[in-house]
């Protein structure tokens, strides 16, 4: 972690989890640890805001339009395609 | 003495079912409706995880094609949309042994731990803080998708699914076929990756 501070051993060990701090996934005791933690370690909390703000990126990265050449081959192959047995 | 029968798990009903009945009964004809609900998202997967449009379009015939011959077999014991990417996962997986794009290693966190910085390293950078309409821009896209890409193809998948398909960690493991637990490790990793990018292209831009 990027604490300089050898006082807060807790850093590495919070870093592994900050992931599921974000997602929700952990159990409060942990959860308030980590809260605690950040809220006194600037460095813990930057890492935290850059890995949020990296996900944040991900999820609002935007869909492209499939290439309408494209669909209509594949709609075209499928209907040309034999049917399989019935189950 | 004989095995007892493995117990029959609950169906899962969902927007896509009837359909499914339909296509299964004999209405084959209905299955581009299916296509069409779905082309976009595996186009889109596609393109994440193959990179070039022609590999993703490689990847959403195959899949509908698999799909197609195997619908039958589908049980319902899950949502369609999720084993319809577990057959998109295979088939990518199996197209794409080995990645142009990226070398099959490990990522350890170690490699992702700052060593002894200060200063900068404790602030919140500026990208941080900019709300996100005003920080995406193509160029940015651009550099997130490369990102992506150059991650080791186990890694590209579950950050894939989970931050970019909406997939929760449960949906993720059973569509790869691997514990929760091994989800978070590697989504995690992927990440911390995907966070030092774009420390590194921000770091130019500013």
């Amino acid at each position: 972690m990027t604490c300089d501070n050898p006082e807060h051993r807790h850093c590495i060990e919070l870093f592994e989890k900050l992931s599921e701090y974000i997602d929700q996934e952990l159990e409060p005791e942990t959860r308030r640890h980590i809260e605690a933690h950040v809220a006194e370690c600037l460095a813990c909390f930057a890492c935290l805001q850059t890995l949020k703000q990296t996900i944040a990126l991900c999820r609002q990265a935007g869909n492209l339009p499939v290439p309408a050449a494209f669909s209509r081959k594949l709609h075209a192959m499928l209907q040309s395609t034999p049917k399989p047995p019935l189950p | 003495m004989t095995a007892a029968p493995p117990p029959n798990r609950p169906k899962i009903n969902d927007n896509d079912t009837e359909l499914i009945q339909a296509i299964n009964s004999g209405q084959t004809e209905k299955f581009p409706e299916l296509v069409r609900r779905y082309e976009q998202k595996l186009y889109n997967f596609g393109r994440r995880m193959c990179g070039d449009a022609v590999d993703a379009e490689d990847l959403v015939q195959d899949t509908f094609l698999n799909v197609f011959r195997y619908l039958k077999d589908f049980r319902h014991e899950t949502k369609f949309k999720n084993w319809l990417y577990r057959v998109a996962a295979s088939t990518c997986i199996k197209k794409r042994r080995r990645s142009k794009f990226a070398p099959e290693r490990e990522l350890s966190l170690e490699e992702f731990v700052p060593g002894e910085e200060s200063g900068a390293a404790a602030q919140v950078p500026d990208w941080a803080q900019i709300p996100l309409e005003k920080l995406l821009n193509e160029e940015l896209v651009q550099t997130l998708h490369q990102a992506i890409l150059s991650l080791p193809e186990p890694y590209r998948l579950v950050v894939v699914l989970r931050d970019m398909e909406g997939f929760s960690t449960e949906e993720t493991a059973q569509i790869m076929n691997i514990s929760g637990a091994n989800v978070k490790v590697r989504l995690h990793r992927a990440r911390l990756f995907l966070r030092e990018k774009l420390k590194g292209y921000f770091a130019h831009d500013v």
